[in-house]
């Protein structure tokens, strides 16, 4: 039994024609929901559903941020704010250590501008790369 | 009788079809492939280099600093073997680092603009310096990341940057017609107590709102479009690919976010000249490094005149607008990106370094 086949030689797609319609509804649909979320109607009531949503959910919030907090109390176990805290610290370090970093550089600098210098500023940077933390994969 | 066989052999296939559909829709493929090796990390901030793959005396000698936004993953810029953008710039000699911002915690709320500019970006580029012993360097800053190559440019114009690559930037918010601008408006968003709640804006919701700006296009014809490509195993591949990056949604810093939205978004603060980081007026007149600004013409993220007025306000004698057919990511992951964004980027860029 021969294929149907059209014009350019491929066969006959009987979906082809739903296809197309499809495309074509979509592509107006698209771009009536596109002015729909440009319109200040549309950002007025998003932002109020948001508003609510924050009003309704903040007091259980609170109320489970209190009872966690003073759960941990009892164990003796360090809470949110304090992790955080030590966070902060970390990070405190991690600058201070850079400022060194960035002052051994300095250092580093004039050696490895000086042309009978050479070989060592090089050395310095070839063993300060080696040094550096692989990155995970 | 030949399309009645036709419509059962594909109703036949059809539960196939839903099996590969459903697959390739809850798969995480890998990306991010590219070797490379940390060479700095402060708090959540790393940078990356890129292993080259030309010899030293091949490659050019100004290195390239890429800068991508706050609230997504880099991976955009090395997608996936053959169809990655840090892999192709390698390949035509560039030395490739990346300034990853990281995913930040709820101790980084307080973290701003201004945090993100003059002490991460600043320290990460004495870095990129110190290690690559070269006093010159190259940036580029997409999206958000192009807001912060721009503060940056603009505070500290004497500091080496010689070539400023801006993608999709975001620079000036007069339009209060960008359905962004209405969304945040006062009185449409109450950006305080969503900060209150959450500390950092959550991944999700900016996700959300991105897609909500062609709800149809993400929410559905994404789909769809999926569905006709089931039989190409290449096509799916790239569609998994880019799926994993947009399902991996980070939040964005709370203060940082607080700014986008009443400094940027509300008040249009940057391209006026009114933005003040740690006290200092990011003036972008100051800006003198060359500069190429790529836009997205199909751009709804950061719609074209979001880009063109610096053109107008930096001082570079040596400055380029180009406009590409695409949208906000498609410029660079899309099919423009190999065959337009990349090869002037490169064109642009290898006689500058």
């Amino acid at each position: 039994m021969a294929e149907q086949q059209s014009a350019n030689g491929k066969p006959v797609d009987p979906l082809d024609p739903w296809r197309q319609m499809r495309d074509s509804y979509m592509d107006t649909w698209a771009k009536a929901m596109v002015d729909a979320v440009n319109t200040d109607a549309y950002a007025k009531a998003t932002g109020a559903m948001l508003e609510t949503c924050l009003s309704v959910s903040s007091p259980f919030r609170e109320v489970i941020e209190k009872a966690m907090a003073q759960a941990l109390q009892h164990l003796s176990m360090p809470s949110r704010a304090d992790v955080l805290s030590l966070a902060e610290r970390f990070t405190n370090m991690e600058m201070r250590l850079d400022d060194m970093d960035a002052k051994l550089d300095r250092l580093a600098t004039p050696a490895a501008k000086s042309p009978g210098a050479k070989p060592a500023a090089k050395a310095v940077r070839q063993n300060r790369a080696k040094r550096v933390r692989k990155g995970a994969r | 009788m030949a399309d009645a066989c036709n419509v059962v052999g594909q109703l036949a296939g059809m539960e196939d079809k839903i099996m590969s559909f459903a697959k390739a829709v809850t798969t995480k493929i890998k990306i991010d492939q590219t070797p490379r090796q940390l060479i700095w990390a402060l708090n959540k901030t790393k940078i990356y280099r890129y292993c080259p793959v030309l010899p030293e005396e091949k490659r050019h000698r100004t290195p390239l600093l890429l800068v991508f936004a706050l609230m997504s993953r880099p991976s955009i810029l090395d997608l996936r073997p053959g169809h990655s953008y840090v892999e192709w710039m390698l390949q035509r000699g560039y030395d490739v680092y990346l300034l990853d911002w990281g995913i930040p915690g709820p101790e980084d709320k307080d973290l701003k603009f201004d945090d993100y500019v003059l002490e991460y970006l600043a320290r990460a580029v004495r870095k990129l310096k110190s290690f690559t012993g070269v006093e010159e360097f190259s940036m580029l800053g997409w999206c958000i990341g192009a807001i912060l190559a721009t503060a940056y440019a603009a505070l500290r114009p004497d500091d080496g940057l010689r070539n400023l690559i801006l993608l999709t930037a975001p620079l000036d918010f007069s339009n209060r017609e960008m359905t962004f601008a209405k969304w945040t408006a006062e009185g449409n968003f109450n950006v305080d107590r969503v900060l209150e709640a959450f500390g950092n804006m959550p991944g999700e919701m900016m996700d959300a709102g991105a897609r909500m700006l062609k709800p149809v296009d993400n929410y559905l014809l994404n789909y769809m479009r999926l569905w006709d490509l089931l039989e190409d195993p290449e096509a799916v591949k790239g569609w998994q690919a880019m799926n994993t990056w947009v399902t991996d949604t980070i939040p964005l810093a709370g203060g940082a976010f607080r700014q986008l939205v009443v400094d940027l978004y509300r008040n249009d603060r940057l391209i006026k000249g009114e933005w003040f980081l740690r006290g200092e007026r990011v003036d972008v007149s100051r800006i003198k490094a060359n500069l190429l600004t790529i836009i997205a013409e199909a751009d709804h993220i950061t719609p074209p005149c979001m880009s063109k007025a610096i053109m107008d306000h930096v001082s570079s004698k040596d400055k380029e607008m180009f406009l590409v057919r695409s949208g906000h990511i498609g410029l660079m992951a899309g099919s423009s990106g190999p065959k337009v964004t990349w090869p002037h980027m490169d064109q642009w860029l290898s006689s500058r370094s």
